[in-house]
């Protein structure tokens, strides 16, 4: 494994969303793992620390807000990016005090996410140096 | 006239109120008692004159006995002395006589009193006829015969009185013991009617509280215009408040029917903003990435992604419709009807569904069940939600059980859909009326209990759930028995 490679885990329960995603992210040179369980993502997290992880955050099981918590409290240096469906202000306020780095509402374009995914790689890069 | 009187006491009756009857039958025991008791008094006060009479006249006959003893004396022994003994005794009577005379007419009538003044005074002056002669024996016969008369007189007046006084006195325990039993019956007469006007009354209040407290505020309201001509006491003036109150619960309740409403607006905005937002995201992904890569992309790999946006489009689709279906919220267009017709024909609507999931309804209702007056359609679409989910939830097959009954009341219609299914998750049990709550993820719009929730409650009927995990849940349905002449 390339240790300068960047680590990205997805998580959404629309199977179309971590479909197209996974491709898009690949091709700009990111290892992406996808999940549309959060419980398996929990799991999968435990064993290997991502860089970035990408959560949406109404889903059946495991809350997005719980599991992105859960992640934030296992490895704080991780950078968490927001996709929902439906943003309130309250869940939008309460992601930022989590440490959530971005917010993104959906529908959203690949453009938006690449420019997401770059700012918490380039906040990566910095804070290794 | 009797008529008059009754229709008159019938008015009075209407009018007082309950402080103002106690009032008065207050009033009426106090004048009756105090009657009694007058009478009481004046018996009473006739019983001691003639006791007084009696010890008086004891006395008069001790000295009259004494007169005789000294008469005795002076015929055995012929001592001067006993003679003016029995004239001292005798004057000395007489002169009690006169004293006295007043109360002694009242008490023996002037008739018996001249008697024995008359006898008296002849005694006491054959008395004196004897002293000036002794000799004369023509006296002495006289004489005794005066006494013996005196003696006998006062005697007989003495036994007379006493009979008298025991005769009163019996009387007068009798007076006594019936009064107060009379008092007694009257006081326990009054307690009756009271209580039973008050546990009447009361009783009526109890029936309407419940109906308050069973949310059923309209029939209350309608009370208060009821009882204008009638009944104005102190109960009377609670029922018109609780009357009152409930008209205002009732706007109240409509009021707050309408900001609940706002409320489950927002809710329903951020849901159906949820609910679209994600197929929304996914068609706009699909797109994107179709013309991005449009060109490298097969035939086949583009219908892929032209059947994957339709399959969005169709998820759109059904929220939309199922949305309608809730904000269709309109009133019930009421029918009476049989409700296990109702039953058999939603039954209908998904028996093959449940032919192929392999599920067994049992239905058990009674031979004969008391009309319902419901929306039809609206109370099918109930019945549907309701088979539907548990088809959702026995997705193994499993048995469906539709039990009708009459409640104990016979107020009510109790309908109860059991699944043996996968049962509910205590912690979510709380939510599965809420708009849009739902456990199935993409598959499910969480409208349908919700949708349910709304219909039976504008039927005046009330919807609840139990259930075990891995067991089964039970959905109960209360619906009013529909009353062909609502008065009373
Ligand atoms: N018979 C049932 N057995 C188990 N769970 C049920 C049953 N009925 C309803 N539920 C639960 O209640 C939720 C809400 O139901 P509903 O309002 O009909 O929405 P939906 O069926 O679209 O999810 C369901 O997602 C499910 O979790
Ligand atoms: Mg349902």
């Amino acid at each position: 494994m390339d240790n300068t490679q960047i680590s990205i885990l997805i998580l959404d329960d629309e199977p179309i969303v971590t479909k197209r995603l996974k491709p898009s992210l690949q091709k700009k040179g990111y290892l992406v793992e996808t999940f549309t369980k959060s419980i398996d993502a929990i799991n999968r997290f435990k064993e290997k620390p991502f860089d970035i992880v990408i959560t949406d955050l109404k889903m059946e099981g495991m809350d997005g807000m719980e599991f992105l918590t859960q992640v934030k409290e296992m490895r704080p240096e991780t950078e968490v990016i927001v996709i929902t469906g439906f943003a309130t202000m309250d869940t939008a306020k309460e992601s930022f005090q989590k440490g959530v780095l971005d917010f993104l509402a959906k529908p959203f374009k690949l453009s938006e996410i690449h420019e997401a995914v770059a700012k918490a790689e380039k906040k990566i890069l910095d804070q290794k140096e | 006239m009797k008529n008059k009187l009754y229709l008159y006491l019938k008015e009075l009756n209407k009018k007082l109120s309950i402080r103002q009857k106690i009032n008065f039958a207050i009033l009426f025991e106090a004048t009756i008692i105090a009657a009694i008791s007058i009478f009481i008094f004046l018996t009473v006060r006739t019983l001691l004159s003639k006791v007084k009479f009696v010890e008086q006249f004891d006395n008069i006959n001790i000295y009259f006995l004494e007169m005789r003893k000294a008469e005795k004396n002076y015929f055995l022994y012929h001592d001067i002395n006993s003679l003016i003994e029995a004239y001292n005794k005798g004057k000395f009577v007489a002169g009690e006589l006169n004293k006295n005379r007043k109360v002694l007419i009242h008490i023996l009538t002037k008739k018996i009193y001249n008697t024995l003044n008359y006898t008296l005074n002849n005694y006491l002056t054959t008395l004196q006829k004897i002293k000036r002669s002794p000799k004369d024996k023509k006296y002495t016969s006289s004489l005794r015969e005066y006494g013996h008369k005196l003696t006998d007189l006062s005697i007989h007046l003495i036994k007379r009185e006493r009979k008298k006084i025991n005769k009163i006195i019996h009387h007068v325990t009798l007076m006594i013991l019936m009064s107060l039993f009379g008092i007694f019956l009257a006081h326990m007469l009054t307690w009756r009617y009271f209580s039973y006007v008050l546990t009447k009354k009361l009783i009526k209040m109890k029936k309407m509280t419940n109906e308050v407290a069973q949310g059923r505020f309209h029939e209350v309201s309608l009370i208060q215009s009821k009882i204008k001509d009638n009944v104005q006491d102190e109960v009377g003036i609670v029922i018109t408040a609780i009357s009152k109150m409930a008209k205002e619960l009732e706007k109240r309740e409509e009021q707050l029917l309408q900001a609940k409403k706002l409320v489950s607006l927002g809710v329903l905005i951020s849901g159906v903003a949820h609910e679209l937002g994600n197929p929304l995201n996914n068609i706009s992904m699909l797109s994107e990435g179709f013309l991005t890569y449009y060109d490298s992309l097969s035939d086949e790999e583009k219908k892929k992604f032209m059947q994957d946006i339709q399959e969005q489009a169709d998820r759109i689709k059904k929220i939309v419709r199922n949305l309608l279906d809730f904000s269709r919220q309109k009133k019930p267009e009421l029918k009476v009807c049989k409700l296990e017709e109702v039953i058999e024909k939603s039954l209908a609507l998904v028996e093959n569904q449940l032919k192929i999931s392999n599920i067994k309804v049992h239905k058990n209702f009674p031979s004969s069940l008391p009309n319902v007056q419901i929306d039809e359609d609206q109370i099918q679409q109930v019945l549907v939600n309701l088979y539907t989910n548990a088809m959702q939830a026995m997705s193994k097959g499993g048995d469906l059980f539709i039990d009708v009954f009459t409640s104990d009341t016979k107020n009510n219609i109790i309908i109860k859909v059991r699944d043996t299914g996968i049962g509910i998750n205590p912690e979510t049990l709380p939510h599965i009326f809420d708009p849009f709550f739902t456990t199935k993820g993409t598959k499910g719009t969480g409208l349908g209990l919700s949708v349910s929730y709304g219909i039976i409650r504008q039927h005046n009927g009330k919807i609840s759930v139990e259930s075990e995990q891995e067991k089964g849940t039970t959905f109960t349905i209360e619906l009013p028995v529909y009353q062909e002449n609502k008065e009373e």
